[in-house]
């Protein structure tokens, strides 16, 4: 086990680097992809197999298969660097920072020492044997339209405003044409 | 040696045996297959077909085979390497993978007591040995997610060959994947509703009294038809259409590196065929109740092979669509039948 989160993870952080230090946008996209994938092996690890095949499904099978088509159909050169120490790249460092310290203390919260100073997560009302117990996709679902309604409705909307925003301008550009 | 890590020593030896197990099969299975369609389409077009090489061209797959390694791997200048040569291994490691999941027979209880009634998979005291490599949770979504990462493979080989023909093909593969990925997923909804689990093993046993092709007609023919464009099957094969498109994505490939993407294809044709065994068709269930259950790898592979036969019977039969009345027949005649059939089976769930 601790060796799959090993390779998992220094995949993961491999990807997200690459994202960021790649020059060709598609080998951006892919290291994303790659990211996503290892992220899928850790959920697995943590027992939460419908969350691991959903991450596939929808991020590297969906979302990031268009922003492959996207980037190859309009295959832009090779990025251009921008001067270091510029005034974005000094704000977009101390936001790195701050939501690094945030979520890293909030990861904290919930991990305990326990016997023979190993670090342990704490066990929430949602640990692997209870979800696996009542089912992963039920226990999900059953939280979505209970607990989590109002978000859940609320990601809904923002999905049918992108859906009629894009409709609206593929159909300007045909009034235009 | 504790008996802790003898248990997981016995865990790793399996699923190594299984493993491998799986890669041979499939790789024999996608050998005989590419047999057994040009010996279909042969007797389709009134021709014999591969009978020279062994008793009635048996051996044709091997000597195909040593012709595929032997050959020159040509490569066109312009390429971008790296990805020119991910794009197969990718292809055949996504297609052999995905079949991971899926369960060709009853889990086997070795030295326990099963337990009660056949539907349990419990099995106290002994070794209960599944007939797939993964007991997943949530088995078909895996399959799903796996496949839907095989569209990287051809969409990355088709632009890495800075080929128009691979480049036009492989965006028309991606659009035709995406579309009909969604049509393929709602017709598998049905059964999931009504076996109220996705694990494959569950659903197979949910099938026990009725196969759920008899509840789901609908839903079985529009996995199927969904099917033959998910695996570029004729008439749905727009991605490689030789007479606009010389091979489509895989173009400037030669040698193995083709034969990669071609066994992808035909792995890809088992798979498919096999989640409809399993979804629709009753799984290892005997195909009628005088035969004995206890063959069930035996009633799996027929039946998987019988959809594979009329996969192949469909290619040689009819004309290709032309790419426009394609996408509109998955997103205006698929994709809201399968919502209809969505919503007939749920409210019939729901009043059960």
């Amino acid at each position: 086990m601790t060796v799959i989160f090993g390779i998992a993870a220094v995949l993961a952080f491999l990807g997200a680097l690459g994202v960021v230090l790649s020059q060709r946008t598609l080998y951006s996209a892919l290291s994303l992809v790659l990211n996503m994938v290892s992220l899928a092996v850790l959920f697995l690890l943590l027992d939460a197999q419908f969350l691991a095949a959903v991450q596939i499904i929808v991020y590297a099978g969906a979302v990031m298969v268009l922003f492959v088509f996207i980037i190859a159909l309009l295959s832009p050169g090779a990025e251009e660097r921008v001067r270091p120490l510029e005034l974005r790249m000094l704000l977009g460092g101390v936001a790195a920072v701050v939501f690094t310290v945030v979520i890293g203390r909030l990861t904290l919260n919930g991990i305990t020492v326990g016997p023979g100073g190993r670090f342990h997560g704490g066990i929430g009302p949602f640990a692997p044997t209870v979800v696996n117990a009542h089912g992963q996709v039920q226990t999900v679902g059953e939280q979505l339209f209970t607990t989590y309604l109002l978000p859940f409705e609320v990601t809904s909307l923002l999905l049918l405003v992108a859906a009629v925003g894009a409709v609206y301008l593929s159909k300007r550009r045909r009034l235009v044409a | 040696m504790s008996s802790a890590a003898s248990s997981v020593l016995l865990a790793v030896i399996v699923t190594l045996v299984k493993g491998i197990l799986i890669v041979v099969v499939l790789a024999t299975g996608f050998a005989y297959m590419t047999f057994a369609e040009r010996k279909i389409s042969a007797r389709i077009q009134l021709r014999y077909g591969p009978n020279r090489v062994g008793p009635f061209g048996l051996l044709q797959p091997a000597a195909d085979g040593v012709k595929l390694f032997l050959k020159e791997k040509a490569a066109p200048d312009g390429r971008d390497n790296f990805l020119y040569l991910l794009a197969p291994a990718l292809a055949a490691a996504a297609a052999l993978f995905a079949f991971s999941a899926i369960p060709i027979n009853q889990t086997i209880c070795i030295g326990g007591t099963n337990g009660a009634g056949p539907l349990s998979a419990a099995c106290p005291g002994g070794y209960p040995l599944h007939w797939d490599l993964a007991d997943l949770n949530v088995g078909l979504l895996f399959i799903l997610a796996i496949t839907s990462l095989g569209i990287y493979s051809i969409f990355l080989g088709g632009w890495a060959s800075n080929s128009k023909y691979s480049l036009l093909g492989a965006l028309r593969s991606s659009a035709q994947l995406i579309s009909y990925e969604m049509a393929v997923s709602f017709a598998l909804i049905g059964p999931v509703l009504l076996a109220g689990s996705l694990n494959l093993e569950t659903v197979v046993n949910q099938q026990h009294s009725l196969w759920f092709v008899f509840l789901q007609p609908m839903g079985f023919l529009l996995y199927f038809t969904g099917a033959l464009a998910e695996t570029n099957r004729l008439p749905f094969d727009l991605p490689e259409a030789e007479s606009e498109l010389v091979a489509g994505y895989h173009t400037e490939y030669s040698g193995m590196r083709f034969g990669l993407f071609f066994m992808a294809e035909y792995i890809n044709m088992i798979t498919v065929c096999s989640i409809a065994t399993v979804m629709f068709l009753g799984g290892w269930m005997a195909p009628f109740f005088f035969l004995p259950n206890w063959l069930g790898p035996i009633w799996f592979g027929a039946k998987v092979g019988l959809l594979i036969f009329i996969l192949m019977w469909v290619r040689w039969t009819f004309p290709r669509l032309r790419y426009d009345r394609l996408m509109q027949f998955g997103w205006k005649v698929l994709l809201p039948l399968g919502l209809v059939n969505l919503l007939v089976t749920s409210f019939f769930v729901a009043l059960h």
